[in-house]
């Protein structure tokens, strides 16, 4: 790295740093000023609730000068909106009651919209280890608009046992209600809404339209027509399931709307020898909470990819000393390189000219002047397509857990760790019972939905320094760090009924399937000594009658 | 065209002043002195000497325009460009803070990466 990058660097690192203080200081002020507006609503007298919204003006103001500096352009807009409410209300001296309740319910939802840091920090093991429910204070709220009482009950009920806060309305009047007091995370609705003239789409496009950002949204339904998915489609929703639905799958597609929100930033390298034009490329896919690294010398290129590991690669056609078909080429003689996309940058409008250097190497081309939201919708389309598919080669197809060998791998790891820090880790190994018999009623679609739930339900529970893995067909294991036997054997253990507590939509009836699981404790001995202890206590719990968790003496 | 060196910013909100005064002696290689207030400034203007100041409009107390007011009788405005920050982007407001004096106005939220430039630009609009 050079002295200018070095300097690049450094003040990128101390923007961050300012960007995060200001983050915290965003989680203290924001509640405030929700409290503030509260009080207007309570204000006796006019002239106290003229004093509160001046400060409330100016406090306003202030956000929506100074967020969008920091990287949080969204908030920055919103206050800027409430602020020329506020101006609005100071002008006319009118006060609506109707338009402060949504008011004071729009500044609640930036306070708890930015409780969290805004970059997602990795759960630190704690020595608690797993005593408490990981998610229960951060659970998902999930709404439910079904009119089968009964249907919506299961439905809630599952999605709770998955860990999730889930909400049952049988009126869109009884939702609206909800919805006035706390937006949820995500929406399932049914589109048969009993004898209403309005179906649950209508009512979700409706409320999509109202809200700043739609709702992540799942639509169950016994209409199955193209029409109707057509409609959902169009207002954005992100599952279609007919009835009777499975919860399991329903449940999997919402953990994959929520791992898209959630995920890691995308880390992108820029290769470019205009420094001022990548510059100005890395600042507005930093903006875009990207992770951006730049080489104005493509020589430094193949050394870069080694140490930052990108998923999309961007490169400038026209370099001095090679061309970026020529680097793309180059990238691609190395097999662990192969799924990185690679856009070109290019002032290049000749299609004939373009098109061969795709045919080389690379995958497209973004044509200079470059608009930001072209830049950032490229790279971003690219990354996410890169990112599923590279997840999707790297993990078990069916469960997204590790594969037998990674799991394995993590056994030993978390083996010498826990002999090197002196803390305890469990090996559990999980089985589900009697699974042939649901394969062999069922089918095999069927059993694929049941091993994907206790999947999904194991991904729940557990935290997120725990690993997991399918060891086999119906056969699960997961390690444990910093975890007791004792407490693995509680945390499995309630896993185990909650496990049995699912039901699942079969051929022509309900069922659900009991697990059993045995673990271990790490105390010194070898990893493969230790997966076979975990392996003898399940097979004595399978041998004591399944349905049960073993410790290993 | 003289070289710009000082830059005096005034500025309430301390998030801002911060990132401001890395934006302009990082990026910019420009000396800051920050001030909280309008009298804050009033007080370290003769001291410091700046070659440019930088003002917020609304501030608790003496705001920007006031400020610049008492300013331009202790310093002359016509060598010391001074611009305004402000969140507002009327026309008509920008129109109304040049009458005042002032040689431009930066618009809020700014781009820390790309503030240096702007004053830079507006440093040889005044001495072009």
């Amino acid at each position: 790295m050079d002295k200018r990058q070095q300097q690049l660097a450094d003040l990128q690192q101390h923007l961050q740093l300012l960007g995060e203080q200001f983050a915290q200081r965003l989680r203290e002020e924001l509640p405030q000023l929700a409290d503030k507006a509260a009080q207007l609503q309570l204000a006796a007298d006019p002239s106290e609730q003229l004093q509160h919204l001046g400060e409330l003006r100016e406090q306003l103001h202030k956000l929506a000068g100074s967020a969008g500096t920091f990287g949080f352009a969204e908030l920055g807009q919103r206050a800027r909106e409430l602020e020329l409410q506020t101006q609005q209300w100071l002008s006319s001296l009118q006060l609506q009651q109707q338009g402060l309740q949504a008011f004071v319910q729009e500044l609640q939802q930036l306070a708890s919209s930015h409780e969290q840091p805004a970059t997602a920090n990795p759960v630190a093991p704690t020595s608690s280890g797993l005593s408490k429910a990981p998610r229960s204070e951060s659970a998902y709220r999930i709404y439910i608009l079904e009119d089968q009482a009964k249907v919506g009950e299961t439905i809630r009920l599952t999605l709770n046992t998955f860990g999730y806060q889930a909400r049952h309305f049988l009126t869109t009047a009884e939702l609206d209600t909800a919805l006035a007091e706390q937006l949820p995370d995500a929406l399932i609705v049914d589109v048969n809404l009993g004898n209403s003239q309005q179906t649950g789409l209508d009512y979700a496009e409706a409320l999509q339209k109202r809200l700043e950002e739609p709702l992540p949204l799942l639509v169950i339904t016994t209409q199955n027509d193209f029409h109707t998915q057509l409609q959902a489609a169009r207002i954005g929703a992100m599952g279609f399931f007919s009835k009777p639905v499975d919860v399991a799958k329903l449940e999997s597609r919402l953990e994959r709307c929520f791992a898209q929100q959630n995920g890691e930033p995308y880390r992108v390298l820029i290769v470019d020898d205009d420094r001022d034009l990548s510059s100005r490329y890395s600042l507005v896919l930093r903006g875009a909470d990207m992770l951006v690294e730049v080489v104005n010398d493509p020589q430094q290129l193949f050394e870069a990819m080694g140490r930052f590991n990108p998923e999309v690669l961007l490169l400038d056609v026209n370099m001095p000393d090679c061309s970026g078909p020529e680097l793309a080429q180059m990238v691609r003689f190395n097999d662990d390189w192969l799924r990185v996309p690679i856009i070109y940058l290019s002032a290049e409008t000749d299609i004939a000219r373009q098109m061969s250097a795709l045919i080389k190497a690379g995958d497209d081309f973004v044509t200079k002047p470059i608009s930001d939201n072209s830049l950032i919708a490229t790279v971003f389309a690219r990354a996410q397509r890169a990112r599923l598919l590279s997840t999707a080669l790297a993990r078990d197809s069916l469960t997204g857990l590790l594969k037998h060998a990674d799991i394995k791998e993590q056994v030993v790891i978390e083996q010498e760790r826990a002999q090197r820090n002196g803390k305890p880790a469990s090996v559990v190994m999980l089985d589900i019972d009697h699974f042939k018999q649901v394969n062999d009623s069922h089918g095999h679609a069927i059993g694929d939905n049941v091993i994907r739930a206790l999947a999904n339900l194991l991904r729940q529970r557990l935290r997120r320094i725990d690993s997991l893995g399918r060891y086999g067909g119906e056969e699960f294991m997961a390690v444990l760090p910093d975890c007791s036997g004792e407490q693995a054997l509680r945390i499995i253990d309630e896993i185990r009924q909650q496990f049995s507590a699912i039901r699942f939509a079969g051929e022509h009836s309900e069922f659900s399937v009991s697990l059993s699981a045995g673990i271990a404790c790490a105390q010194g001995q070898s990893p493969d000594a230790l997966m076979e202890q975990a392996d003898r206590a399940l097979y004595l719990a399978k041998h004591s009658g399944r349905n049960q968790v073993r410790l290993a003496s | 065209m003289p070289e710009l060196k000082r830059i005096l910013h005034v500025e309430d909100d301390p998030s801002i002043q911060a990132v401001a005064r890395v934006a302009l002696e990082a990026v910019g290689g420009f000396q800051v002195l920050s001030c909280c207030c309008g009298q804050d400034a009033l007080d370290q203007v003769q001291g410091f000497a700046p070659d440019f100041i930088l003002l917020d409009v609304m501030m608790p107390g003496m705001d920007g325009p006031q400020t610049l007011e008492k300013l331009r009788q202790l310093v002359d405005i016509g060598q010391i460009p001074v611009a305004f920050m402000t969140a507002k982007v009327q026309p008509s407001e920008i129109e109304h803070y040049r009458s005042l004096g002032a040689r431009d106005v930066i618009i809020k939220p700014f781009d820390p990466m790309q503030l240096a430039t702007q004053i830079r630009a507006i440093w040889s609009q005044a001495h072009g």
